[in-house]
């Protein structure tokens, strides 16, 4: 808590001084040039970084764009084009300067107008353009200041504006009018794009106008100080795990995300290859249907709670690659707490049977929806099944792909499942507030009858939103978690690593939300 | 030749229509949100909702099924979902690495499986014979698949002859090209070749044994002009209608082997659009396929009659 306090306090000095540089020696590459290939998994189709939530688009657009403020490694904001950011005592505006000297790939300065005018495109159809609901307009006094006028005041509009779900990307004012998917990928990364193939390739190359940002030293998160030391970085889709890896065995490939469990141990013994395991990379979760019968039944869905060994879910989900986790945070993270840490893994069969005695379960069919397309649900789903079935619960797996999976789950009043498998990656990785957001209505996970929120729940998440004072947002986060989790509304099992690799000469790549290309070398 | 090509042009049309009605429907039919595939897993529900409404996916199915067919009568193909480009123009791009594919493909099927059949059927029940009927079927059992992986493991990984994935466009590195597309081409080609060999083979022993060919040999002439000119030409006519269909199977193994082989083509765009629920793509995409194996149907009919003066059509 007060680790939290103190954070935001540092973060809110430092955004609102001017930047200078520190006295440490910031990074320098210790080689340059070269041309690093990553193996990606899943296809791209658009590098439009404002219309698409998807991961394998963000992979690459965030190597090419930046924001006005991102994340650090530590999930806190941090300006980026923003040199400082002033809130206003009242809440209601905030001012931010830009950096100076700042170009984009098409060698334009970069001015307010194009801040400007990247709010205006994504405000008109970007995928999260909701960020905007709260913000009256903007406006652009000079050059180097940007100021948001908000209608009302909103505590976490600075998380929600660092947001790197569908972030607020900043490029040149003459593409506001590009149309969905089309944008034009010119950006002020450290990195701009060279070409790109739809379905086989994107090919970066160093920006070698870039301008590292002055406020810290090293790279951070998806900012900080970022030197682009390699020529070129090509991203190649390779959506066949053994393809990947024998591309990576024989060099073709020297960065790869999604190492399969089964090359791991051949991997291991090749000492030309480093293996990255990257933690937390998603929380496998399962999510009741709160309208129907018995799953609205609170002591049903605490038998069920009480039945799950959680350890045995995830070892067949993660083949061992995995943490426990309680709650819907990280250890790692500021906000992460324990609360409700009594109900998870409880693992007894006895008292599970004595809850399911007193719903009154009458051996009904309880559905079990999940999907193949990915393995982790699908697995995760197989051995609950087994569980439930342990305790005397008549369950089945119902499984279809995943577009038809998150379809039958969205359907108000549902009569087609009792239990849905998913996996929440980027929320959890963006904090709380994010990740809260999948317990709330419209559309909250766990399926309220005529999608009626929960009062007591929907209490607390207000209180997440509208208290001014961080620490009583963090304890109205712990309530949520914790009335979330006593009334069995989420059984989050714990959290995924997801295996990276790459070839030992390949320096300072560390696995993070996206592959980080900048302060990466390749040593000779 | 001209009125038969022409007939058989405007026969296409009802084809055409039918096929573009039926994947218009079974789209539809298919249980599953474009927009939550297209926004992928890591979009939130509220971001779904938004994607929905800015695709249009929210219209009445009636009027989705009337604007398809007024942009289809002026050219238009629409504009996919998860691309945001039009239809025709991302199966251009697409569409040269496929038939490329295909197209190398097809040469290393033809050569290796009338060469290997017509060997077979001269050296019959030799250990020639046998050794090649039994490649043919080792081609024929062997899926594609796991071909392909075998030969990423030998010559990618273990001897680093040839790309493990990857493409490179023809007019960029012709050999670049043919390094990257050699394996996958012989992931496709060998089953194809297998099944053309047997035929090939089945067509010559039933030629051979004719009584013009026997009056050939008795003339005198070289046994190689007996054998292509005589005895192959009669034998082509199976094979040629044979050939049309392999290069259908051809394109459908093309969608397994570029997923593999990580190359851009046709069947990745199409599966990718199936399973994202691409409607226009899908809908767009499978009437462009259709339409190309309708021209390479009637090319085969007016080889056929090419060939074989004996074929008439009123």
């Amino acid at each position: 808590m007060k680790r939290l306090i103190l954070s935001m306090g540092l973060v809110a000095v430092a955004m609102a001084l001017s930047a200078t540089p520190l006295m440490a020696t910031p990074f320098t590459c210790p080689t340059r040039g070269g041309d690093l290939v990553f193996g990606q998994e899943a296809n791209v189709n658009s590098l439009d970084q404002m219309t698409s939530s998807t991961i394998s688009t963000r992979n690459i657009a965030m190597n090419i764009y930046e924001t006005l403020i991102t994340r650090d490694e530590n999930n806190k904001p941090i300006p980026e084009l923003a040199e400082s950011m002033q809130e206003a005592p009242d809440g209601m505006s905030y001012t931010f300067k830009l950096r100076q000297g700042i170009t984009f790939h098409n060698g334009k300065a970069l001015t307010s107008a194009d801040v400007a005018a990247s709010f205006d495109r994504y405000n008109r159809i970007g995928l999260q353009r909701s960020t905007l609901d709260n913000v009256a307009g903007w406006e652009t006094p000079d050059a180097q200041t940007f100021i948001i006028r908000m209608k009302q005041v909103q505590p976490t509009f600075i998380e929600a504006l660092s947001s790197f779900s569908v972030p607020i990307v900043i490029i040149p004012a003459e593409h506001k009018d590009d149309q969905r998917q089309q944008l034009r990928p010119v950006g002020t990364g450290p990195f701009r794009l060279l070409e790109f193939v739809p379905g086989s390739h994107a090919r970066l190359g160093r920006f070698d106008a870039y301008k590292p940002n002055p406020a810290f030293e090293q790279r951070t998160g998806f900012g900080g100080y970022r030197v682009a030391c390699l020529d070129t970085v090509t991203f190649r889709i390779v959506t066949e795990a053994s393809a990947r890896v024998a591309g990576l065995e024989t060099g073709a490939l020297h960065v790869v995300e999604d190492v399969p469990t089964r090359s791991l141990e051949g991997l291991r013994r090749n000492s030309a290859i480093t293996i990255l395991p990257l933690q937390n990379w998603w929380i496998q979760i399962a999510l009741p249907n709160t309208a129907l019968a018995p799953t609205d039944n609170l002591a049903f869905r605490r038998a069920v709670q009480a039945a799950l060994n959680v350890e045995d879910i995830m070892d067949a989900a993660t083949d061992n690659n995995y943490r426990l986790n309680v709650g819907f945070q990280y250890p790692n993270q500021p906000s992460y707490t324990d609360a409700g840490k009594e109900t998870y893994n409880i693992n007894n069969q006895q008292r599970a049977r004595a809850l399911l005695r007193e719903s009154g379960y009458r051996n009904e069919p309880i559905i079990i929806l999940t999907n193949r397309d990915y393995p982790p649900m699908y697995n995760a789903a197989l051995v609950m099944e087994q569980q439930l079935k342990a305790i005397g619960i008549n369950s089945s797996l119902r499984v279809v792909d995943w577009p038809t999976s998150v379809q039958m789950s969205q359907r108000v009043n549902s009569t087609e499942w009792h239990f849905f498998h998913s996996g929440w990656g980027t929320q959890p990785a963006l904090g709380a507030l994010a990740t809260m957001q999948f317990l709330v209505s419209p559309g909250a996970n766990y399926r309220p009858k005529d999608d009626k929120d929960d009062p007591d729940v929907k209490a607390a998440w207000d209180d997440m939103n509208n208290l001014r004072d961080p620490t009583a947002r963090q304890e109205a986060f712990a309530r949520m978690q914790r009335l979330v989790l006593e009334r069995a509304y989420a059984f989050p099992f714990g959290s995924l690593t997801k295996v990276q690799a790459a070839r030992a000469n390949v320096k300072g790549f560390v696995p993070f939300r996206i592959p980080r290309f900048s302060n990466v070398w390749i040593e000779r | 030749m001209l009125l038969l090509t022409l007939r058989r042009l405007l026969s296409a049309i009802p084809v055409l229509f039918i096929v573009s009605l039926i994947s218009f429907g079974l789209m539809r039919l298919i249980p599953g949100d474009p927009a939550a595939a297209i926004a992928g897993i890591a979009a939130t529900p509220a971001q779904i909702e938004q994607l929905r409404r800015d695709l249009g996916l929210d219209e009445p199915l009636l009027l989705q099924l009337l604007h398809y067919y007024q942009g289809l009568l002026q050219g238009d193909f629409g504009k996919s979902l998860l691309l945001g480009k039009g239809v025709l123009a991302a199966t251009m791009e697409r569409l040269p690495v496929t038939i490329g594919l295909s197209l190398y493909a097809l040469v290393l099927t033809l050569l290796v499986g009338v060469a290997s059949g017509i060997i077979a059927a001269l050296r019959q029940n030799t250990w020639v014979d046998q050794v090649a009927m039994m490649v043919a079927m080792l081609g024929i059992s062997i899926p594609n698949f796991f071909l392909g992986l075998l030969m990423i493991i030998f010559f990618a990984v273990q001897l680093g002859w040839l790309p493990s994935g990857g493409y490179v466009p023809f007019l960029q590195d012709p050999l670049g090209w043919l390094r990257s597309t050699t394996m996958p081409a012989i992931s496709l080609a060998l089953l194809q070749a297998g099944l053309l060999a047997r035929i090939t083979r089945s067509g010559m022993l039933e030629v051979l044994r004719q009584d013009y060919v026997r009056t050939a040999r008795a003339k005198g002439l070289p046994e190689r002009q007996v054998i292509l000119k005589h005895a192959l030409a009669n034998a082509l006519i199976p094979i040629v209608t044979v050939v049309g269909i392999i290069i259908s199977l051809l394109l459908s193994g093309a969608v397994v082997t570029e997923a593999l082989f990580s190359l851009p083509g046709m069947g990745q765009l199409l599966t990718q659009a199936v399973l994202s629920r691409d409607y226009p793509m899908v809908q767009g995409g499978l009437l462009l396929v259709t339409t190309f194996l309708v021209l390479v149907n009637i090319l085969v009919d007016v080889l056929y009659a090419l060939i074989d003066p004996r074929v008439r059509y009123e």
